[in-house]
């Protein structure tokens, strides 16, 4: 175990390296600079370069390369080009506020789409089909609306029409009412293609355990339906579930881009968008950074977890 | 079971009670304390002066900083701030009288021409690398015979500069001892003599402004201004509606104007705002000949364009400068709609079958519906016109290098002499300066630099004049449209004037009962 987690790391070591040495060459790739986002219509000229000299954007860029190596080794994230404000200070207000998000859009998920899918299959196997047509159809339908067009119409009806919640405001965390309604569509919003996605493969994973030899025996010795199901069929189906569940919560990273722009709230997402506009290699490069880490973390975290759940797994 | 039902139901029914007490009591201590709440819909940059870029960020500004001179909410003529009065006789030499008593923000005291004088040398000094250095290149030197009197000499005559000391870039005036105090983080410790202070700041959330209880011409009605960051525009419509905001800075999009117009809100707006050109390189071959680009003006109909898309947000339009400028004149060649002259025209420029041209546009907006229709008008009389579009930040800097046949250019609606000469002298071609299309007309530069020099505002006025005939008559720019803003509020919320720099005097604004 701790060979494995030994050369996990170090497969996150250069997994992580690659993905800093590629963000970086290819943001400077991209033409425009901090300098010229920030100029816009006004400055043009010896006023433009005086700007780029001021921003460090002169400096040869192998030099920037090793003084960022340098500085993430040393654990300094550095400054925002254009704010010139600790990006350590910006994603220790925005970090939490996403994971908050995605980790309360998976529980919801889960809670949601592993009794679903299990339903689903279960009555499959039983001959009667209307549950599954009716949530395959509800995947496809929900997998069909982009999350920004799904946004804007729960914050219509919502917001606007109900006034559940709200469209706007600050995040106040001594107020953890507020947060939860300010909060609640973008989950929901993000929920909903995730139920989709697990709700299907939950019941393709339980439909097909639910054919094997085993759950024949457990029936035939009388047991339960109920206890055939959750204590065979759903254990046996919780590997792949579990693998898709990591997976999703990478992919919900990405989502969150998307609600946090839309429902304008102050996580990572809003401050990547931020960063490519304003072409702030230092910010942009550091969250990229930020989200490899997270993403390899998960994936060590579910090989871990295949592990726990079915001990044949060998790494 | 049920004793923990009704013990959990006792318990929420005394949280209602006790928030029920604490809202009744709420109204009472908040009819002192005003706040308004405005949709903002960019993240802060900071608010240092001397190095403020977006437009954005300078409406904060604005109302935390003072100039010498600022510029009327509703004409948009240059009227008195710190500065009550100036003299000048050849336009070399300024006095100014300066406001007594003015006190800076945060207790940091009177303001007197010595920090007028350390303000501008701030942002003249290389070391502060403000790109606004060059507006203030002209002052050869800066007196102060006494704290209320400031005299700037200037190498040359300036007859507009009353624009370079307003409350706006360069123009804003600080405190030393703040400056040196915030040391790098001036651009979050502002401190200026507005009517406003910068009380917090929450990145990506909100940005939260103070009365300045000293300002001179007495505290603002409202205590704290509030401004939310909502980027999504539907999304600040829904919050406006909501009530969650108060007074939506800029709205956009003409289908919401209506629904909010609809809905009882006050459409606060300032009219010909600034005038989008369409900015045609001269270095393209066909561009090269005036037939053509007169051709192109008369092959679109920029009225029907307007009124089919956006009838609020602009309008079409026939000069580079506004109607509200001092030395705007409307005695200058007009291009109404007329394909037969195209075609006419181009046939004498020697392009009877009309050229393919590539106009350089952004991704963030896509193929406007504007440029759908030019597309489709320009084919009519053989010209095609095909769209390369690049994301913001390429396209600034390929527009900054000239890399284009055609561009489009919002002009800054500020100072008329600095747009004539910025757009048409040809010390500033492109990539040096903003003279994207390259152009270089001996007389009209002559021109521009007599009427700079120019003392007596009358003969000012008529080379200005001149100069605006000869551009309209060679088109290097082709004006396309004025743009309107808008910033929807409450019908509570009063005294909103954009001036037309798209800024609002928050000194001015109440909120009525």
């Amino acid at each position: 175990m701790v060979e494995y987690a030994a050369k996990k790391a170090l497969q996150m070591f250069v997994t992580v390296l690659g993905v800093v040495t590629l963000v970086f060459f290819t943001l400077r790739l991209i033409p425009g600079d901090a300098a010229s986002a920030m100029a816009g219509d006004t400055l043009s000229g010896e006023a433009l370069e005086r700007l780029r000299a001021q921003l460090g954007l002169d400096e040869p860029l192998p030099l920037q390369y090793l003084g960022y190596l340098q500085s993430l080794a040393l654990g300094d994230l550095g400054e925002t080009i254009t704010t010139r404000i600790p990006i350590a200070d910006l994603l220790f207000r925005a970090l939490p506020i996403t994971l908050s998000i995605a980790l309360a859009t998976i529980v919801v998920a889960v809670l949601l789409s592993i009794p679903l899918g299990t339903l689903a299959a279960f009555m499959v196997h039983k001959g009667r089909r209307w549950l599954d047509n009716a949530l395959t159809g509800a995947a496809m339908l929900i997998d069909l609306m982009p999350p920004f067009w799904t946004a804007l119409v729960l914050l219509l009806i919502f917001s606007l029409g109900l006034g559940w919640f709200p469209a706007s405001g600050q995040l106040n965390w001594n107020d953890p009412g507020s947060v939860a309604l300010r909060l609640a569509l973008p989950v929901i919003v993000l929920s909903l293609s995730q139920v989709a996605t697990l709700a299907r493969i939950t019941r393709t994973a339980v439909l097909d355990v639910l054919n094997e030899d085993y759950v024949r025996t457990a029936r035939s010795l009388g047991w339960s339906e109920l206890r055939v199901l959750f204590r065979h069929a759903l254990k046996n189906a919780a590997l792949p579930i579990a693998t898709v569940v990591g997976l999703s919560f990478g992919n919900l990273l990405g989502g969150t881009v998307i609600v946090e722009f839309i429902f304008t709230i102050p996580g990572v997402g809003n401050l990547l968008i931020t960063g490519i506009n304003s072409r702030d290699y230092q910010l942009v490069q550091t969250l990229i950074v930020v989200y490899a880490l997270i993403f390899v973390l998960i994936n060590f975290s579910t090989d871990l977890i295949y592990r726990a759940l079915d001990p044949r797994v060998k790494f | 079971m049920t004793g923990k039902f009704h013990k959990l139901l006792g318990m929420g029914m005394t949280a209602l009670v006790a928030l029920s007490m604490s809202t009744a009591i709420a109204p009472s201590a908040m009819a002192q304390e005003k706040t308004l709440t405005i949709r903002f819909y960019d993240d802060p940059a900071g608010f240092d002066p001397a190095n403020i870029f977006r437009i954005e960020n300078e409406n904060i500004a604005f109302n935390i900083f003072s100039g010498l001179t600022t510029y009327d909410g509703e004409t948009g003529e240059i009227v008195p701030d710190l500065a009550t009065s100036w003299e000048t006789t050849d336009n070399k030499t300024w006095t100014f009288k300066l406001r007594e008593g003015v006190q800076f923000q945060k207790g940091y005291g009177e303001m007197t021409a010595a920090d007028v004088i350390y303000s501008f040398n701030r942002i003249k000094d290389p070391q502060t690398a403000s790109p606004y250095a060059a507006e203030l290149e002209g002052i050869v030197s800066m007196e102060a015979p006494d704290p209320y009197t400031l005299i700037i000499e200037l190498d040359a005559p300036n007859g507009n500069f009353l624009h370079t000391v307003a409350n706006y870039h360069q123009g804003q005036i600080v405190s030393q001892k703040a400056i040196e105090e915030a040391a790098d983080q001036v651009r979050w410790q502002p401190v200026g003599t507005g009517p406003y202070y910068l009380d917090s700041i929450d990145v990506s959330s909100r940005i939260v402004l103070k009365r300045h209880e000293d300002y001179y011409k007495g505290p603002a009605p409202i205590e704290t201004l509030v401004f939310n960051i909502i980027k999504d525009e539907a999304t600040a419509t829904i919050a406006l509606r909501n009530g969650e905001v108060d007074l939506m800075m800029r709205a956009n999009q003409e289908e919401n104007l209506a629904t909010l117009e609809a809905a009882g809100f006050t459409m606060n707006s300032v009219m010909d705002y600034a005038v989008a050109l369409m900015v045609l390189n001269t270095e393209f071959e066909p561009f090269a000949d005036p037939r053509v680009r007169q051709a192109v003006a008369h092959a679109v109909d920029f009225e029907a364009i307007s009124q089919a898309i956006a009838p609020s947000l602009q309008q079409a339009y026939h000069s580079m400068l506004m109607p509200w400028m001092a030395v705007y004149t409307d005695d200058i060649p007009k291009y109404t709609y007329d394909p037969e002259r195209a075609q006419a025209l181009l046939e004498e420029a020697g392009y009877p079958d009309g050229f393919t041209f590539k106009n350089l546009s952004t991704s963030a907006q896509g193929v406007t519906e504007v440029q759908q229709f030019q597309i489709d008008y320009l084919s009519q009389v053989g010209i095609n016109m095909e769209m390369e579009l690049v994301d913001t930040p390429t396209f600034n800097q390929r527009r900054n290098a000239g890399e284009f046949d055609t561009a489009t250019r919002l002009l800054p609606a500020v100072n008329p002499d600095m747009i004539l000469f910025s757009f048409l002298h040809p010390d500033n071609l492109v990539p040096n300066g903003l003279n994207g299309a390259r152009y270089d007309n001996p007389e009209v530069t002559s021109l521009l630099e007599a009427a700079r020099a120019e003392p007596d505002a009358d003969t000012a006025l008529d080379l200005y004049t001149q100069v605006q005939q000869i551009v309209a008559g060679d088109l290097p720019y082709i004006p396309m449209y004025a743009n309107n803003v808008y910033w929807p509020g409450k019908p509570e919320v009063t005294g909103v004037h954009i001036n037309y720099l798209a800024q609002v005097d928050f000194w001015s604004v109440d909120i009525t009962e």
